[in-house]
């Protein structure tokens, strides 16, 4: 399927509510993490919200691991 | 009696080899690589802006965004926190919610703290006044910013009255900029409404070393020259009461 159209890909097809309802800030041993809902139940670091560079160097924090 | 404990020791290894072997994998997964460099602990934290400026209005969730609700408190942590001396700030950006652009940038220009900011790639619209706000700014020799007239999508009701609004609005951009940098009002409005450089739109795109030329930004450089430069503003800042006296 083309489409050919000034409007934005998100005009055309509107992410569900779902997308937003899975995904959510949290705190995780006292980081803010943006986290989403795995199908399984799990959650599954998306971003680390820290300004502390060290915390990026954590292996822990790295983006896709699984939060326990 | 000897073989048992080891038997136990040996059980104990295989499952902390297991739990090892799968977080080895997800690493490589996630990152291609097993292992991150260790360092000591940072007196300088880093603030990055990237994606969209998020507002109001919460974007779709495949668009990268910084949301200034994260960023407000963060800011507000690196400056009630005495470890922390310095903070640089990176931006790649095009742009976004202006009053929340501006939130940002004028919590950044009244930290006490000093702080650094590097443009690389791109610090587009909003992202002007954010990249000025900091008491140096640096620009990446290839990162562009894009100065023009703000704009408004969606439903308007009350067209006089928006126009007044937005038009209040973009003085305060421009007010701001004016402010925090050393570029006079006038330069600065007339690459705004500058014709023939957008195609057909109006605006300007400024590079690298014209956004220095310019006194929009205050230098060209990258990681190096901006951690130089907040470690030198960190010596300035802590004044000779707190330097040792040799």
């Amino acid at each position: 399927m083309i489409l050919y159209t000034p409007l934005s890909e998100t005009d055309i097809f509107p992410s569900s509510d779902k997308d937003f309802q899975k995904r959510q800030c949290a705190s995780h041993n006292g980081r803010q993490v943006y986290v989403e809902e795995t199908q399984d139940g799990q959650y599954q670091l998306l971003q680390l919200l820290s300004t502390d560079p060290q915390d990026f160097m954590n292996p822990d924090y790295t983006p896709g691991t699984m939060l326990r | 009696m000897d073989k048992e404990p080891s038997k136990k020791d040996n059980q104990n290894q295989e499952q902390g080899d297991q739990a090892n072997n799968s977080s080895l994998v997800q690493k490589i997964q996630q990152l291609g690589q097993s292992n991150v460099a260790q360092a000591p602990d940072s007196n300088i934290h880093v603030l990055s802006i990237i994606g969209q400026i998020e507002g109001h209005v919460q974007l779709p969730a495949q668009n990268k965004t910084t949301k200034y609700e994260h960023m407000l408190p963060q800011i507000i942590a690196v400056e009630q926190n005495p470890k922390i001396e310095g903070l640089i700030i990176l931006l790649n950006t095009v742009g976004g919610d202006v009053e929340a652009g501006l939130a940002l940038s004028e919590m950044i220009a009244s930290m006490s703290k000093p702080t650094v900011s590097i443009v690389l790639g791109g610090g587009h619209s909003i992202g002007v006044p954010i990249a000025v706000s900091a008491d140096y700014s640096f620009i990446a020799p290839t990162a562009t910013m894009t100065i023009h007239p703000i704009r408004l999508n969606g439903l308007v009701i009350g067209v006089p009255q928006t126009f007044e609004y937005m038009d209040k609005m973009q003085d305060r951009v421009i007010d701001f900029v004016v402010r925090h940098s050393n570029m006079p009002e006038d330069k600065f409005k007339e690459l705004m409404f500058a014709k023939g450089n957008l195609t057909r739109d109006i605006g300007t795109n400024v590079i690298g070393t014209d956004a220095v030329e310019y006194g929009l930004i205050d230098g060209v450089g990258g990681v190096s020259k901006a951690m130089m430069k907040v470690n030198e503003l960190i010596n300035n800042n802590q004044g000779p009461e707190n330097q040792v006296i040799q």
